[in-house]
């Protein structure tokens, strides 16, 4: 059973005044949740589509220890999955391509952006984050 | 891995190095259904449309932007051309018109908005005169607003009077403006075969027969190709047409993309992708630098005309490969103000007016952000707006005149507008009169269309 959103509104009002208006914004969700559940619904927000499917990181500048550690370490607290990876080194630059889903996390994609922006500053090398349609649609006919 | 390690780097390349972004993305709305009895109900309706269509349309462009990693350059706004839903109008309520769009733009998050339009390339309406008559007042009394006036076309001919009005107009605005350099004719455009759907600012409006409200995106990417054709080398012209293809067809493909992705955000549908390549004063955007790369020693060299026939069409071609969906103007631009390459072969002394009026009967537009000495008579410039008609409706092409006769400078001198406008020398007229032919009046007839030699 499907909810429009008015249904969904109603029921998220009820839930808000029966917890009180400072009830943390958790218990609010767990409350609809359990709410609609009971009503034979499905409960999933829907997530905007900045974070769904695949998007292609790329890295480079000088080459020094830790700079895929700490890449993937961004990922691995975004709960991003890695499905490709590629590197190259010329000299003492490097540049690295990798193949990312988000669509398992929690994050957005701007989110992500900003968590590698830090990484890009520790380690004084530049990221990129695009999603993968670009390349799609400008390599692919 | 599904990419090419080179296919990525070099999209990574265009879009971080050599200033591809997309150039605009601009919102058609329709105001067909604003017009009321009471001016001040018209303005209200006016404003309360396009901001209720266009309330999120720079949010969502932005959101677009870093998902795919390609800027937009501008988000605008195109609307009716005013003169035909607000037809009963006279000259003071149009300029009221013009301060509300001005209003909407600014809360809206716009730095322009385009359609102070009228379409009299057959002849005009009362309201039409009103328009062309409120022109210099509106576009100094507002900052955002952006007119255009088709003065001929193909099927209709060329409108004499019509060009005689906006000559005059042209004139005003300069001096009405004349604080900052003469800044409202940057704004005022003069076409031939106008085109319904074109999303360029200052020349764009939302055509009669567009739908309600659609989104059209302008590419860009003078960098990319210059790129491309330096890094061939010393290749035969066919194979550099096929190095220009190449390129085009993936800039358009990603500026379709992303048009479709902002229109789909807004909840509208995606109009056209102009292919147009649009410069900017950014050293490397540049049109002329593109034509020194193919070979001619400067912009006005011998030669100038063949290579910008060769890159117009090269980009034609392309695009219509890549894309379902295109339309406006889709050639290159020649502003002279905007492009660094185009200034510096003004102020060097190589590249005249007449050899641009040459390069404009192949490229997209016209005689584009010119600037010539503020006494210019206005019927020398109806007659630089004729002949430029005449090029359009001969050769069944869009060609358009936004010129600045830069009140109180002279050749030498310089208007200096900043930002995407840039800056322009003021160049020499021939100072042969034109009076006796344009002050005829009347209009040229529509021509033939066979034995077109």
């Amino acid at each position: 059973m499907k909810f429009s959103e008015e249904e969904i509104r109603k029921i998220t009002f009820e839930a808000i005044n029966e917890l009180g208006d400072n009830a943390p914004p958790e218990a609010i969700k767990e409350l609809v949740r359990k709410r609609v559940e009971a009503l034979g619904g499905e409960y999933q927000f829907k997530k905007n589509e900045a974070s769904f499917g695949r998007v292609i990181l790329t890295s480079f500048g000088m080459n020094h220890p830790g700079i895929v550690a700490s890449v993937t370490k961004a990922l691995s607290d975004a709960n991003c999955d890695i499905q490709d990876l590629s590197q190259k080194i010329l000299g003492d630059f490097y540049t690295m391509i990798m193949v990312v889903d988000i669509s398992g996390s929690p994050k957005d994609l701007r989110d992500i952006q900003e968590d590698l922006n830090k990484v890009a500053e520790e380690q004084k090398i530049k990221i990129y984050l695009q999603h993968e349609d670009v390349f799609r649609y400008m390599h692919r006919i | 891995m599904p990419y090419e390690f080179e296919e990525i780097l070099e999209t990574i390349r265009m879009t971080e190095i050599e200033h591809f972004d997309i150039r605009t993305v601009t919102m058609g709305i329709s105001l067909r259904d604003c017009h009321d009895r009471n001016i001040d109900v018209t303005k209200q309706k006016i404003y309360d449309k396009l901001f209720r269509y266009g309330k999120n349309h720079v949010k969502f462009a932005k959101e677009v932007e870093s998902q795919y990693g390609i800027s937009i350059a501008n988000k605008r706004i195109s609307v009716t051309p005013i003169s035909i839903p607000f037809d009963s109008c006279n000259a003071e309520e149009f300029i009221e018109i013009a301060k509300t769009l001005d209003k909407a733009a600014e809360d809206i998050g716009i730095d322009y908005i385009a359609g102070f339009s009228a379409l009299v390339q057959k002849g005009m309406t009362n309201g039409e005169r009103e328009l062309i008559k409120a022109i210099p007042f509106a576009l100094s009394q507002t900052k955002r607003v952006c007119s255009s006036v088709n003065i001929a076309s193909t099927k209709a001919g060329i409108n004499m009077d019509a060009i005689l009005l906006m000559s005059e107009a042209i004139k005003l605005t300069a001096e009405k403006t004349k604080d900052h350099d003469s800044i409202g004719c940057a704004k005022l455009v003069v076409f031939a075969n106008a085109v319904e759907d074109n999303p360029f600012v200052a020349g764009a409006f939302h055509g009669v027969s567009e739908p309600e409200v659609v989104l059209n995106v302008g590419i860009s990417g003078p960098g990319v190709v210059l790129d491309a054709i330096r890094e061939a080398g010393n290749v035969d012209l066919q194979h550099l047409s096929e190095v220009i293809k190449k390129t085009i067809f993936k800039i358009t493909r990603a500026g379709e993309l992303i048009g479709r992705k902002v229109a789909e955000k807004n909840g509208i549908p995606f109009g056209i992708v102009d292919i147009s390549l649009a410069p900017t004063p950014a050293e490397g955007d540049s049109i002329a630098d593109i034509l020194k790369a193919m070979g001619v020693e400067d912009v006005g060299a011998p030669g100038t005309t063949a290579a910008l026939a060769m890159l117009n069409d090269s980009v034609k071609k392309a695009g219509l490969m890549a894309s379902s969906s295109v339309g406006g103007m889709s050639g290159a631009f020649i502003p002279v103000s905007e492009d660094m390459g185009m200034i510096r072969a003004v102020q060097a002394g190589n590249l005249s007016l007449e050899k641009l009026e040459a390069m404009t009967a192949v490229c997209s537009v016209g005689l584009d952000m010119i600037a010539i000495p503020g006494d210019t008579p206005a019927s020398t410039i109806a007659g630089i707006i004729a002949d430029e008609a005449a090029i359009g409706v001969i050769n069944d092409k869009t060609t358009a005149v936004r010129i600045i006769p830069a009140f109180g400078k002279k050749i030498g001198d310089f208007v200096d507008y900043g930002g995407l406008l840039g800056k322009a020398p003021i160049m020499e007229v021939r100072k042969l009169c034109s009076e006796g032919f344009v002050a005829r009046g009347g209009r040229i007839p529509a021509p033939m269309r066979s034995l077109t030699n």
